[in-house]
């Protein structure tokens, strides 16, 4: 076998010493395709199946609900730790609850507008993502129409070859025999 | 008469099977190597938070843009809490969406490349520091800033005001008030004018 030894950094040593024997290429090949597809399906086929159930996927939206109930809160806790920290801001208690209504108003524009916008949102990432996956699938269609294309072109190549064989087989014998009878006429006189 | 095939002719050559053993092994390194790669990318597209990343980056851009600097203005301000709300809502919700997109787009990678396409390069971390502003949260930081000018402007002119009515009042002289002299009010916006001065011009 090819010794081809080469050093990297001085550290590494590759060498092509203990390559794999490959004795029957078509088998190895044969071999290896139906490894990948098993890997393949133990690896792949859930998260694909996943993927492909995301596409109704409404998490944005649920998200924004919660969103607009918490950022509510948060604002209004906001606004009142800056009245206490100017020790009132001067504000009469008319004002201050008209800040509260304004505040539960804007808490309910925000939730009925964020619940658009996350809805459009959702709409558009599930459509590429069903987009893509079309994509891919219609990659999958492809190789394995490919595939199927090529084993049936062979099959069809074999079949014909193997009519061809029998039919100049049968030639043969024919010949065959034809001569045999000749040479029996002219050795026999008959 | 030519002679029988025989079956080491039809034997692959030696570069042949040179050829063949570097391919499995080749085949064989890659699927060590990079096989538990992509498991790995696969596993890292649907477990990674990047939702929390984006939506923590919303909140902090909405929150410096808005209350970096509490203000009496923007504390006095009736609409100002639900500015806030309604700006940190939608920024929020884009950068769920953003993060979201952007793990689609790593786990649809991982799929074309499980299906033997090639994987889009993906950016995910970039995208979700890039969160565009909304619109609401324009509009907020808009509003406060406006506020907050419209709050300068009345300070500068309060301001002005005072100094030249301070200027105005102590032009006048000190003292007894006279009786021509006018009140308060009068002394702060008219500066002070000296009768004797003024006889002089009328009679000039």
């Amino acid at each position: 076998m090819m010794s081809l030894a080469r050093q990297f950094g001085g550290k590494t040593k590759l060498n092509t010493s203990n390559l794999p024997q490959v004795s029957d290429p078509e088998k190895a090949y044969a071999d290896i395709t139906r490894e990948d597809y098993e890997n393949y399906l133990k690896d792949f086929r859930g998260f694909e199946e996943r993927l492909i159930a995301a596409r109704d996927d409404t998490s944005l939206i649920d998200q924004a609900r919660e969103d607009a109930l918490k950022q509510s809160e948060i604002a209004g806790q906001i606004q009142q730790r800056n009245v206490e920290r100017y020790g009132g801001a001067g504000l009469s208690m008319v004002q201050r609850q008209e800040q509260q209504r304004a505040l539960q108003r804007g808490g309910q524009l925000n939730l009925a507008g964020g619940l658009n916008n996350a809805l459009i949102q959702q709409r558009e990432i599930n459509q590429k993502t069903l987009a893509d996956l079309i994509n891919i699938g219609q990659g999958v269609n492809r190789s394995s129409l490919q595939g199927l294309g090529d084993a049936s072109a062979m099959a069809a190549n074999r079949e014909a070859a193997y009519k061809n064989a029998k039919a100049q087989h049968s030639a043969n014998m024919m010949g065959m025999g034809a001569g045999l009878a000749s040479a029996a006429i002219i050795a026999f006189g008959i | 008469m030519s002679s029988k095939p025989k079956k080491q002719e039809y034997q692959a050559t030696e570069s042949e099977k040179i050829s063949a053993s570097v391919s499995k092994a080749e085949k064989d390194y890659f699927n060590q190597t990079y096989g538990p790669l992509l498991k790995e990318m696969r596993d890292i597209s649907e477990k990674e938070e990047l939702g929390g990343l984006a939506r923590g980056r919303a909140q902090a851009d909405t929150m410096q843009a808005l209350t970096a600097t509490p203000t009496l203005t923007a504390t006095r301000g009736v609409d100002t809490a639900a500015d806030l709300a309604s700006a940190a809502a939608a920024q929020q919700i884009q950068g769920s969406g953003q993060a979201l997109a952007s793990q689609r787009e790593r786990q649809i990678g991982v799929l074309g490349t499980a299906r033997g396409q090639a994987a889009e390069a993906q950016a995910g971390l970039a995208r979700a520091a890039k969160i565009s502003s909304t619109k609401q949260l324009e509009e907020a930081r808009a509003k406060q800033t406006i506020r907050q000018a419209r709050s300068n402007a009345l300070k500068q002119v309060g301001g002005a005001l005072a100094e030249q009515g301070q200027k105005n009042l102590q032009s006048y002289p000190t003292g007894n008030q006279q009786a021509d002299q006018p009140g308060f009010l009068g002394r702060l916006f008219t500066p002070y004018q000296d009768p004797r001065t003024q006889n002089t011009q009328a009679d000039d």
